[in-house]
């Protein structure tokens, strides 16, 4: 054995890269030892030579003072070479890390420089196996209690890979070793290149579990559900076995079955706090890409040593979670292991997630409504007993009984510091140490009786664990419009931390100087991360709760960042913003800037750079998926206390929980091995109730929730609001609206039809969903169906434009709409400038004519005039001219006969005597003319009757033209909401003709101008408009200010259209609110509304359900809808 | 169908209806059937004469015309036999503006300003062109003949 060793050893030299630099390199010790040496516990290695001794110019001892650490010979070699002989460059090289990119130019010990050079001949000439006993990737450091360990023996089967006689012999010591194939030179740090190969190897890498006999030959292997275990406990050197043979033929042939005792020792290494684990730890540095395979390598572990346990027989003295986790965490293991070689027997997808594009599948099943239910219900149970807590002075709101009784559980819950004194982790458990070995001889004692094992992570210590921190947030769950950020804003009033020492005036004197690497505390601050729609409204939020000069925010995105750790820390303490706000897209970029370019996250000097006193998420299910960018992001957030508001904290999967734990830094929740064996995998297997018990028990301490129809003991309501009326508004389509409607109708009926047949539904169900799109669409206006860019819903972008295409070979259509919109063209033109005030004037004065000349009405409904000046009602003029048209007649005027053009029909509107001041907001000047005589005389405004536009956009003008001309006038204010943007672009130029003052915020709206729109409709006295879409408005808007409510199209799920109506309908709305679902009589939309009563019971899918599920969904919901 | 508003509004009217010369009143349950008279208009042929005609509105009346028939006996050029009246408002100028009363209105206008050229009855057409006071003379005498007499009229009032 010997001969191969130096090469081998001189290989460690070469290749190693330092999984831990710091830790001292060693001579190599036979991990797996000489059979001979079988004692538990090996004769301590030879010491190291003085590694000072060859360094004349570069003073190893003082290197070694002033780092702290002690280096072997050659990587001193190395530092000084890389450093060309300085002493403070090496230092500095040493400290980041630098120096290790650099190869040893030099070998110190001639001697390992022939065994290297030997070393690579033999590489080239042998096979690339290079036995894994002497690659020690990691090395051990030299003060370790043990260098290994008695634990137990198990039994393991094994087959012979080599026939003979008397290979092995009853009671023959065998050596148990890994073979593993060549780890590839380490190429270019970072290219694609090198990391493909490493995966390959990393895949080929098998578990073949060889065994040695006493000679030294290789007689066999390990049965493979053995192996699959040792192989890794040996690759991650946690362990080693020998093992003693207890029965073999004596005639061996290839195959034969040997069986073995196992005798198993824990390696000193296992228990060395230094090794690289962080990443399974909750503060764990995730800045880096490459993390599944480390997650791999922990799993891997935790099973491995899971089973090891369980098959020796070790049990747990204390469990630290107070729960028997082997079986859950194998099953969990197995489970995994199924999935993995299902997903490899698939298409195998690429281990590397790509670093621009967020792979965001999901995992976990999704939940069904009453196993939500069952879950909240226990997280309701809100005592309203519960004591409350008086905000502080400096907030400016009152808060309402139950909003007190939250603050007070808030306030507990962050200053709930004390822990329970030396409780341990619950993430550990408590081993004995055996105290004799399997012949049951005393085993020699190291002192230490007992060993802790952290069986999620695979970690392992002799030290207690103790429990770090407890989570001093938690989540405040409560439904919308019951405050959430009211109730935060008082939290951030009312818990200040005290005793925080400014920093001595002495220190302005000095320039600011960052400290480095290390994140300071900004005692002061609070940091909101909202989505950016909600940015502003935090914002004049915050204002609003507090008492002047009592709070300083600030938003912090895009433009304009500033080194936070100047303002927030230091001896800017005092100036310190108390709340800075920020979007998810900000924490995101600063994230993927940090970890793209490897900037240290302190000298980025934004949100990473400091440690806030408390951090909100609002609108936390954005972070429901725990892979996606932005769910890490926000775990790398520091704070004393973290808090998620979200209305749904669990969407429709139990995972969801699982990132807003993990956020929260809950132990051991937060741990996602542990909440895999405990949650995820009964769930899974159908034992919801153990699953569901269990996430209960999360939930319990954590959530705070509370719904808007919840009663108080005596009967009323938590939060009495203002009644709402929600009415359908049946929408007749005009006869060539409905040519155009039933058009497509045949169209996606044919196509889902053929798809039924061929059963292919699920293939085609793009264009099919794109088709059905465009039959809403044209429910709303026939010309939408030709725009491409109408959708708010991104599964259904790219859809329609395809069925743009598919629809602009489409003749007929074509021609209907052009039917439709024959006389649209000149729609835009100035009534004015044809007709000019005259016009205006005469009709001001016929108007007054009593009644109309075709119904005899004395109030005449809609009083519409003709381009001759003739007026009668509006209808009445419909209902003439299309009882001409149909009888081939030219519609003529009734009263003096000339023809009547149907664009020149005009909507008089007289606006009320009153003293409103002219509406201009939003509008740009009026394009309609005006008369104003005297401030006493009605305002006279023409209208062009679009008989084009559609008959959604006629009802909606009417009424809101209602509401102006009711006695007294109505000054309500309106949302307009469509998921067609548009949609909105067709409504605002009618709105703008009819003189309605209105307003516009939707996607594409910048952040800058959001705020000023929506502070301009909550503070205008007029009875603005705004127009809204859905995606845009659904989400998080506080619009109290309006009182109607118009949903100009249905949405696949009530749920969505319920949150666009809380906007309006919720905490702070003073009047009754109505509501007008418009629907058009006998159409898809129809059919939508009873697919929505089907599920109205779903939580809020937001959009935020998985592609897959929402698209078998749908295709349900195509059936319904097209009566199949 | 319900009876439009406007019919309503009508029959009302014309039940106040004074001094015009025109009369129309519902014809038994039919609201849309009514009993017309009208009296001839002075210095015309049918001067004394109180005409009676029938008239009924259309389902989709006022969007099309009523219709309208002489009952009695009349010699005029645009009126035939059967009592059908050959007027352009009745046809093709109807306009949904125009009302029971602005059609009776026209009718005994018609009375007073007879146009043979545009005929509906050729045989007195021809005749009021060929020899236009015989014409007039045997419409004198049809209406003396046929027509009720003013003065019975307003004995029935």
């Amino acid at each position: 054995m010997e001969p191969s060793r130096q090469p081998k050893r001189q290989r460690t030299a070469q290749f190693d890269s330092g999984r831990d630099n710091r830790i001292k390199e060693e001579p190599d010790t036979a991990i797996f030892s000489d059979p001979h040496d079988e004692l538990p516990f090996i004769a301590p290695p030879p010491s190291s030579q003085p590694e000072q001794a060859e360094q004349p110019s570069f003073d190893a001892e003082l290197f070694t003072t002033i780092v702290g650490e002690r280096l072997t010979t050659d990587k001193l070699k190395q530092l000084e070479n890389a450093a060309g002989g300085n002493m403070e460059r090496a230092i500095n090289m040493y400290f980041d890390g630098s120096w290790k990119n650099t190869r040893p130019t030099q070998i110190a010990n001639p001697l390992m420089k022939a065994a290297r050079q030997q070393a690579s001949k033999k590489r080239k000439e042998s096979d690339p196996v290079i036995k894994a006993e002497s690659t020690p990737e990691y090395t051990r450091p030299k003060n370790l209690p043990f260098d290994k360990r008695y634990l137990g023996v198990l039994q393991a089967e094994g087959w012979t890979t080599c026939s003979g006689t008397n290979l092995l012999q009853y009671g023959e010591r065998v050596t148990i070793h890994r073979e593993k194939l060549r780890t590839p030179a380490p190429a270019k740090k970072g290219t694609a290149a090198a990391k493909g190969a490493h995966l390959r190897q990393r895949k080929t890498a098998d578990l073949i579990v060889r065994f040695k006999n006493s000679r030294g030959f290789e007689v066999g292997r390990l049965e493979q559900d053995m192996a699959k275990f040792v192989s890794v406990l040996i690759d991650q050197r946690l362990c080693s076995f020998d093992g003693t043979v207890v029965y073999a033929p004596e005639q061996c042939r290839m195959n034969d079955t040997v069986y073995l005792q196992l005798r198993v020792f824990l390696l000193g290494e296992a228990f060395d706090q230094n090794r690289n684990f962080k990443e399974t730890r909750v503060v764990g540095d995730l800045f880096t890409i490459q993390e599944t395979e480390e997650e791999k390598d922990v799993r891997q572990r935790q099973a491995s040593l899971v089973r090891l346990f369980d098959k020796i027989g070790l049990e747990a003295v204390v469990k630290g979670s107070g729960m028997d986790a082997k079986k859950e965490i194998l099953k969990a293991a197995e489970s995994l292991e199924e999935i993995e070689a299902k997903s490899k027997a698939g298409t195998p997808k690429p281990v590397i997630k790509k670093e621009g594009g967020e792979e965001e599948e999901e995992e976990g099943e999704e939940l069904e409504q009453d196993q939500l239910d069952e879950l909240y219900r226990k997280a309701q149970s809100f005592d309203f007993d519960s004591p409350e807590a008086e905000p502080s002075e400096t907030f400016a709101m009152d808060l309402r009984r139950y909003q007190k009784q939250a603050l007070n559980w808030m306030l507990s819950k962050e200053r709930n510091e004390s822990l329970r004194e030396g409780s341990m982790n619950p993430l550990w458990d408590e081993y004995k140490w055996p105290t004799v070995d399997e012949e049951g001889l005393e085993l020699m004692d190291a002192g230490q009786g007992s060993f802790y094992a952290n069986l999620y992570s695979g970690e392992m210590s002799l030290q207690f664990p103790k429990q770090e921190q407890n989570c001093l947030g938690g989540i405040l769950a409560d439904e919308m419009g019951l405050g959430k950020t009211i109730q935060m804003l008082a939290l951030i009033h009312s818990n200040i931390p005290e005793g925080i020492e400014v920093p001595k005036q002495s220190n302005d004197l000095l320039p600011y100087e960052p400290k480095v690497h290390t994140i300071d505390y900004a005692p002061y601050t609070t940091l909101v991360v909202a989505p950016m729609s909600l940015l502003s409204q935090w914002e004049s939020e915050c204002d609003a709760a507090s008492k002047p000069n009592t709070l300083k925010t600030m938003v912090y995105y895009a433009a304009g960042r500033e080194d936070l750790r100047k303002l927030c820390t230091g001896h800017n303490l005092m100036s310190a913003p108390n709340v800075i706000i920020t979007s998810y897209g900000t924490v995101l970029s600063e994230f993927s800037h940090i970890s793209h370019t490897g900037t240290d996250r302190v000298l980025h000097g934004g949100l990473f750079s400091i440690r806030f006193n408390r951090i909100i998420l609002d609108e936390a299910h954005n972070i429901k998926n725990r892979n996606s960018k932005t769910a890490k992001a926000c775990y790398e957030l520091e704070a004393n206390h973290r808090w998620v508001l979200t209305g749904t904290p669990i969407v429709n999967r139990l995972e969801d929980l699982f990132s807003l734990v993990r956020f929260l830094r809950v132990e051991p929740w937060g741990n996602f091995a542990f909440w895999r064996t405990f949650i995820t995998v009964p769930f899974e297997e159908k034992n919801f109730l153990k699953a569901l018990d269990m996430v209960q028990t999360v939930l319990e301490p954590l959530v705070m929730r509370r719904t808007k129809d919840m009663k108080l003991p005596d009967g009323s309501p938590l939060v009495p609001l203002p009644p709402r009326d929600i009415m359908i508004e049946q929408i007749d389509l005009s006869e060539q609206e409905r040519l155009v409607y039933d058009h497509i109708y045949n169209k996606v009926s044919a196509t889902v039809n053929a798809n039924i047949e061929g059963g292919t539904l699920f293939k085609s169900y793009t264009s099919i969903l794109a088709q059905i799109l465009r039959l809403r669409q044209s429910c709303c206006h026939p010309t939408l169906v030709r725009r491409k860019d109408v959708v708010a819903d991104e599964e259904e972008a790219d859809a329609a434009r395809d069925a743009a295409n598919g629809f602009a070979d489409d003749m007929d259509l074509a021609a209907l709409i052009d039917k439709f919109t024959a006389s649209e063209s000149q729609e835009t033109q100035n009534v004015a400038n044809v007709y000019g005030a005259h016009v205006l004037k005469q009709i001001k004065e016929e108007s007054n004519i009593s009644e109309c000349p075709i119904c005899m009405t004395e109030e005449i409904e809609n009083l519409t005039v003709t381009g001759c000046f003739h007026a009668a009602c509006k209808e009445c003029w419909m209902q003439h001219i299309d009882y001409q048209k149909k009888h081939d007649k030219i519609p003529l005027c009734v009263a003096c006969r000339a023809p009547i053009n149907d664009r020149d029909l005009f909507e008089v509107i007289r606006e009320p005597p009153s003293a409103l001041p002219t509406p201009t907001i939003g509008t740009e000047p009026p394009s309609a003319p005006c008369l104003t005589q005297s401030s006493t005389e009605p305002t006279i405004r023409l209208r062009r009757l679009n008989r084009k536009s559609s008959s959604k956009i006629n009802t909606l003008i009417s009424k809101l033209l209602s509401f102006k001309s009711a006695s007294p006038p109505d000054l309500s204010k309106s949302i307009v909401f469509s998921q067609f943007t548009s949609f909105l672009d067709l409504i605002e130029p009618e709105l703008k003709l009819s003189g309605i003052p209105y307003l516009r915020l939707d996607g594409t709206t910048p952040q800058a101008t959001r705020k000023s729109i929506l502070s301009r409709f909550s503070d205008s006295p007029l009875p603005l408009v705004l127009l809204l879409s859905l995606r845009t408005g659904g989400v998080g808007l506080n619009l109290v200010a309006a009182q109607n409510v118009f949903l100009m199209d249905p949405w696949w799920s009530w749920a969505v259209e319920s949150q666009a109506i809380d906007r309006v309908h919720r905490m702070g709305q003073k009047g009754k609110v109505r509501v007008w679902r418009f629907v058009v009589r006998g159409s898809v939309e129809e059919r939508m509304l009873r697919v929505q009563e089907k599920k109205k019971f779903l939580a809020g899918t937001l959009g935020m359900m998985g592609k897959e599920e929402m698209r078998s969904e749908r295709i349900e919901d195509i059936k319904v809808l097209l009566g199949k | 169908m319900s009876l439009p508003k406007r019919i309503l509004k009508e029959t009302e009217r014309l039940r106040n209806e004074k001094d015009t010369g025109i009369k129309a009143t519902i014809h038994g349950d039919n609201l849309r059937y009514f009993d017309v008279e009208i009296n001839g208009p002075e210095g015309s042929p049918y001067e004394g004469g109180v005409f009676e005609l029938e008239l009924f509105l259309p389902e989709d009346y006022p969007m099309s015309p009523p219709k309208v028939r002489f009952l009695t006996k009349i010699y005029h050029p645009n009126i035939d036999r059967l009592g059908r009246i050959c007027l352009d408002i009745l046809k093709n100028n109807w306009s949904p503006a125009l009302q029971i009363r602005t059609v009776l209105l026209s009718i005994q206008a018609l009375l007073g300003a007879p146009n043979p050229d545009d005929p509906l009855a050729n045989d007195v057409a021809q005749k009021w062109k060929e020899d236009e006071n015989a014409a007039k003379a045997t419409a004198r005498q049809w209406t003396k003949e046929y027509a009720k007499k003013v003065s019975d009229q307003k004995e029935e009032a």
